[in-house]
């Protein structure tokens, strides 16, 4: 805890914001950050995603409440109900399908260590293994199965190169400062080190982004 | 005279080829059973090259055999390399089509119309290896399964952002009637209407209506 999370407790515009509102911020943050940075990035551990089921469950109730109901004036509301709602759903499938991107890309890398799978939903982790069990059958039964049994691995690293691929932590991103804080990043040539105000963009490997963001130093933008 | 690796190449052509296309080119049966061959043949080399040494081979004191083993070596990683490419990127391929909702019978029978028309029924024209059938059919179990998690969101749906609820549309082919939630309506051929974008974006995405404007 810091002196900012001290602040904010006794802040009382801080709780009086309400949940919902947090929870859309916390989605839209997230989205953001899964679509910007190269690699898969944790699965949001607080239960976020089963507020926002339950959320988007109630609306759709909601709207088929007021749908019977022929006052213009509930009719106005139902359609900016519904227009939240098809922008709400549109975040959370936008999110899904980005992280479903990443782990279909690289889903041996995802699932060879502990430390990568915590990242993964409990959803997410059936649905990569499954998939990785189907394509290496796949492979088995279309060629891999007639060959000798010492060249039918799927993860050799052979002559130091792995077969499996990982993502390209070395790749740019861009970051916002959300505090005051030095940065130093990797350049080719020479590596550069800069004092951030908060709220000053910079572009830097995301390799060097990274322990800034997962500090909630930086968000990406 | 063929030399290692050069059907291991084609099918690399293959896979670079089908990137680029909108439509799953036919299995290459016999190319993919050759470089299997390739590979067991140089297998076998391998071993009854090393036969007569026992178990005792030493690459410095005879390195013209441990040159040819080098090669060996390299030569069966790399076609294998190049089949896992190939099908990978088959594979990639019918997982997008399952995502975007396609039947393994309409992609049969597309490709037997565009190759030789009428024979749609017989299953000959069909662009898939009997795996890959089995394959897209279980890829489609699985994202099912995993949608079925998701029931208020529709993780096929659109992944452009929406703009309007409600949105033009024009009907290309009968589509029978839809219930939506302001009654039924029936969607004959060339008729326009205005509806609620997401009672008919599975429509849009499967070439029942266009979006107008």
């Amino acid at each position: 805890m810091d002196i900012d999370d001290i602040l904010r407790e006794v802040d009382p515009t801080f709780h009086s914001i309400p949940q919902e509102k947090r929870d859309l911020q916390e989605l839209t943050r997230a989205w953001i950050a899964e679509r910007s940075a190269p690699e898969l990035l944790a699965w949001p551990a607080d239960g976020l995603f089963e507020r926002i089921n339950d959320n988007i469950k109630q609306q759709i109730e909601k709207v088929e409440e007021m749908t019977g109901d022929m006052d213009p004036k509930t009719n106005f509301a139902l359609i900016v109900i519904q227009t939240e709602l098809e922008r709400y759903r549109y975040l959370v499938r936008s999110y899904l399908r980005a992280r479903i991107a990443k782990i279909d890309r690289h889903t041996l890398h995802y699932l060879s260590t502990d430390e990568l799978r915590a990242r993964l939903s409990e959803m997410e982790l059936a649905y990569a293994t499954r998939h990785q069990a189907l394509l290496h059958n796949h492979y088995l039964s279309s060629f891999l199965s007639s060959f000798p049994a010492n060249l039918q691995n799927l993860n050799d690293a052979a002559a130091g190169i792995s077969m499996i691929e990982t993502p390209d932590l070395e790749s740019a991103v861009f970051i916002r400062a959300l505090k005051d804080t030095p940065v130093e990043a990797r350049g080719v040539d020479t590596d550069a080190y800069a004092d951030l105000k908060e709220s000053d963009i910079v572009i830097l490997r995301w390799a060097d982004a990274k322990k800034l963001v997962e500090a909630g130093t930086a968000e990406l933008v | 005279m063929p030399m290692y690796g050069d059907l291991g190449n084609k099918l690399v052509q293959h896979a670079k080829r089908t990137q680029n296309l909108t439509h799953l080119p036919p299995y290459q049966t016999e190319l993919v059973r050759a470089v299997t061959r390739e590979v067991r043949d140089l297998d076998k080399d391998v071993a009854s090259l090393l036969e007569p040494f026992q178990g005792s081979f030493d690459p410095s004191a005879d390195q013209a055999t441990a040159c040819t083993l080098l090669v060996n070596h390299l030569s069966m990683r790399r076609n294998k390399r190049c089949l896992l490419a190939y099908h990978r990127t088959r594979t990639d391929k019918l997982e997008e089509l399952v995502w975007n909702g396609s039947d393994v019978l309409d992609l049969a029978g597309q490709q037997a119309g565009g190759v030789n028309g009428a024979a749609a029924d017989s299953g000959a024209g069909s662009s898939l290896s009997p795996q890959e059938e089995d394959y897209f059919r279980q890829y489609g179990d699985l994202l099912s399964a995993y949608k079925g998690q998701w029931t208020d969101i529709d993780l096929t749906g659109s992944l452009e952002p929406p703009r309007d609820l409600f949105i033009d549309v024009r009907v290309l082919k009968d589509a029978g009637e839809i219930q939506t939630e302001y009654g039924a309506i029936n969607l004959t051929k060339n008729s326009q209407f205005y509806v609620r974008q997401g009672d008919v974006e599975r429509l849009i995405a499967q070439g029942y209506l266009q979006k107008l404007g």
